[in-house]
């Protein structure tokens, strides 16, 4: 689960990580506040989970305390705020810098450590500059056991240029960061950009993050307090809906729902609609635990009253002909104005193309040829 | 001939008594695997399927020594079900666990590699050698997909992998030894570790690799190719070439990271190292052929 810029800022400044003078707003009137307090200019930033703020005009360097208040009000009552869910603002204090630098911490799967990556040019796509200047990536592989030792700090910090003074405060904030990473059972931490402020009248420059990201292990939820996500954490209530039943979901915007048992077979019949000239309207998974929720998952499809329901499955433990009963009484329940093709297999599928059929069904055997009736389907439906 | 399991390994089996472990030792010993002891903490004097259960792997094997752990444990306690394991000196392990916590599979795998054991998984159905014996979750008795024969699959995914593996079949082939690594991002045991049993394995003529989005797996594959080490031809397969770029739509595993495991990086490995890429399913079969002739050898 990524967590909003405010909490991750929270996190790293539990662990002693230098943070902006900063303060959480809901009203206009705490954004004009926050920015007298905080004097002005001040940056106000939109607390929402998209990347690319800066340039969908989600954050702004405000200057003046009149200024703060108009923009506060179109982002927590105006166009361009409901467009996006913009719940919170964060007002900072403005940072002076000379440079931005990355750091993030992730893991080596190969190698079985944690890996920290950082870069003296920060502020930039990362995964970009990693492709197309990859020997500008510092790496430094960490123990999970022994932790992050001052040693490797030091390499990162001396490697990205840092002088004697600013080298002594970034291995106090990597450190920070190592305890944010192990302490949050995060899979990944990024601090990007990491200010170097324009030094003060007496020539000393600081460190400060000027962004945070931080995201959970889902599969970790159990020991991070276990709280299900509100709806702040999702794009649309079906995609919360969906997952308050465990129910992973993903919405597109084509023609066909796909309710399919398996995340590798799903992603290739989502290649194959592709391939065959369809889209895909939204995504539910409809296997391991989830398989006897066909009634739901159908529910959740039509949402996005897709021109098809494509229901792919190769079930063994999910049973073919349990996932069959669910889908009939969903369709009895339901009773969904769209064709569905069902290509459902695995133990116990004799009974289940037996249910299907008396469900009104045409069952398939076959991936590629099921694909290619729904996306015809869907022409059909759309012409 | 198998690779990792066969009929002389003893396997003891970890949460025996829960419904899944005790469903699947029934049908782990009907292909003939030799299950010898199970364990669950709390259940000692009970059996399952005729095995004896007992409170913790130490007790279990001081009575009947077992080389093999396949284990029906939740997520959250798989580490420390590995590490008992482990401690008991137990260098076979298959864990079908969904969920483990990322930093878990990091210190599995970590502790797996100090003491030269391989634990495959999680998120995996395991490994099987059709006609011989499995650690794990395969409904066997399709005999559509789970047919024994000359061709060795490794995979990332279970879904994918009845649907690939039924393509092997229906193009005249079977199956030597399936090897589930899982679809975590932290897999205990990568592709390439496994390579070496398949080139030593006289039971196995080609590698079909069942690959995704995400991480390095298959360009190790390659690698290892390129550099000689695996001689014996590769079919590769897919999934989530037309992924939209940044949403995680499968495995946990299945995700670009910096800048790297894009589809057309592998393939584009994978076909300078002379293997065969498959887009889709039905291919597999058709390249298999191509690769080692027409008729598939019994």
């Amino acid at each position: 689960m990524k967590l909003f810029e405010y909490q991750a800022k929270e996190a790293f400044a539990e662990r002693g990580i230098p943070v902006p003078r900063r303060r959480l707003c809901t009203t206009a009137d705490e954004v004009a506040g926050a920015a007298t307090a905080l004097g002005c200019p001040c940056v106000v930033k939109s607390q929402v989970l998209r990347g690319g703020r800066g340039k969908a005009g989600l954050v702004k360097l405000v200057r003046s305390i009149d200024e703060a208040r108009k923009y506060g009000t179109e982002l927590l009552g105006g166009a361009i705020g409901t467009a996006h869910g913009v719940k919170k603002v964060l007002v900072e204090e403005a940072v002076a810098f000379e440079r931005e630098l990355y750091l993030s911490i992730t893991v080596d799967p190969q190698a079985a450590t944690a890996l920290i990556l950082a870069c003296a040019d920060g502020g930039v796509e990362i995964e970009e500059l990693a492709r197309t200047a990859p020997e500008k990536i510092i790496r430094e592989r960490v123990d999970i056991d022994t932790g992050l030792l001052p040693f490797q700090a030091r390499n990162i910090a001396y490697a990205l240029g840092l002088d004697q003074k600013l080298s002594q405060s970034f291995v106090t904030l990597l450190m920070g960061l190592w305890k944010t990473f192990r302490d949050k059972d995060a899979e990944l931490v990024e601090v990007n950009p990491l200010f170097v402020t324009r030094a003060d009248a007496q020539g000393v420059s600081a460190l400060i993050a000027g962004d945070g990201k931080l995201v959970i292990d889902d599969n970790s939820a159990f020991r991070q307090g276990g709280a299900q996500p509100s709806r702040e954490y999702f794009d649309s209530d079906v995609a919360f809906e969906a997952a308050k039943e465990g129910i992973p979901y993903l919405q597109f915007d084509g023609d066909i729902s796909l309710m399919c048992a398996g995340a590798g077979l799903t992603t290739v019949v989502y290649d194959l609609v592709n391939y065959e000239g369809g889209s895909v309207a939204n995504y539910l998974e409809f296997g391991g635990p989830n398989y006897k929720k066909a009634v739901r998952a159908m529910e959740l499809c039509l949402v996005n009253d897709p021109k098809v329901i494509l229901i792919v499955t190769f079930g063994t433990i999910a049973r073919a002909d349990i996932m069959a009963e669910g889908i009939a009484e969903a369709i009895a329940k339901l009773r969904p104005r769209c064709p569905i093709v069902a290509c459902i297999r695995g133990t116990g599928e004799e009974k289940a193309v037996e249910t299907l059929k008396a469900a009104g069904l045409d069952p398939l055997f076959d991936t590629e040829e099921a694909v290619r009736r729904a996306v015809v389907l869907a022409k059909g439906a759309r012409a | 001939m198998s690779i990792f399991i066969d009929r002389t390994d003893r396997v003891l089996v970890q949460g025996i008594t829960g419904s899944e472990g005790s469903f699947w030792t029934r049908h782990m010993m009907d292909l003939g695997t030799q299950v010898v002891v199970g364990v669950t903490p709390g259940k000692e004097g009970q059996n399952v399927e005729g095995v004896p259960v007992y409170h913790t792997i130490r007790r279990a094997v001081s009575d009947r020594p077992a080389n093999a752990a396949m284990l029906f444990v939740p997520p959250r306690n798989t580490r420390d079900a590995v590490f008992e394991a482990l401690d008991s000196g137990i260098k076979k392990i298959v864990t079908i666990a969904d969920g483990i916590p990322l930093q878990d599979a990091i210190q599995i795998r970590k502790a797996a590699l100090s003491c030269g054991a391989r634990v495959v998984g999680g998120n995996t159905s395991g490994v099987i050698s059709p006609g011989f014996a499995m650690m794990g979750m395969f409904p066997y008795w399709i005999e559509r997909v789970y047919k024994p024969g000359r061709i060795g699959v490794m995979t990332r995914s279970g879904s994918l992998t009845n649907e690939v593996t039924a393509m092997v079949v229906r193009a005249g082939f079977g199956v030597s030894s399936l090897i589930g690594v899982g679809g975590d991002p932290v897999p205990g045991t990568r592709f390439a570790e496994m390579l070496p049993d398949y080139q030593a394995d006289p039971a196995t003529d080609a590698v079909v690799i069942i690959g995704e989005l995400g991480g390095t797996m298959e360009e190790e594959v390659a690698e290892a190719m390129l550099s000689g080490a695996f001689t014996k031809p590769v079919v590769a397969f897919l999934g989530g070439r037309t992924a939209p770029a940044g949403k995680r739509m499968g495995h946990a595993g299945a995700i670009v990271t910096g800048g790297k495991g894009s589809v057309a990086d592998k393939i584009e490995a994978f076909e300078k190292a002379g293997a065969l890429v498959a887009d889709r399913p039905r291919m597999v079969g058709e390249l298999l052929r191509q690769a080692l002739g027409s008729t598939p050898r019994k």
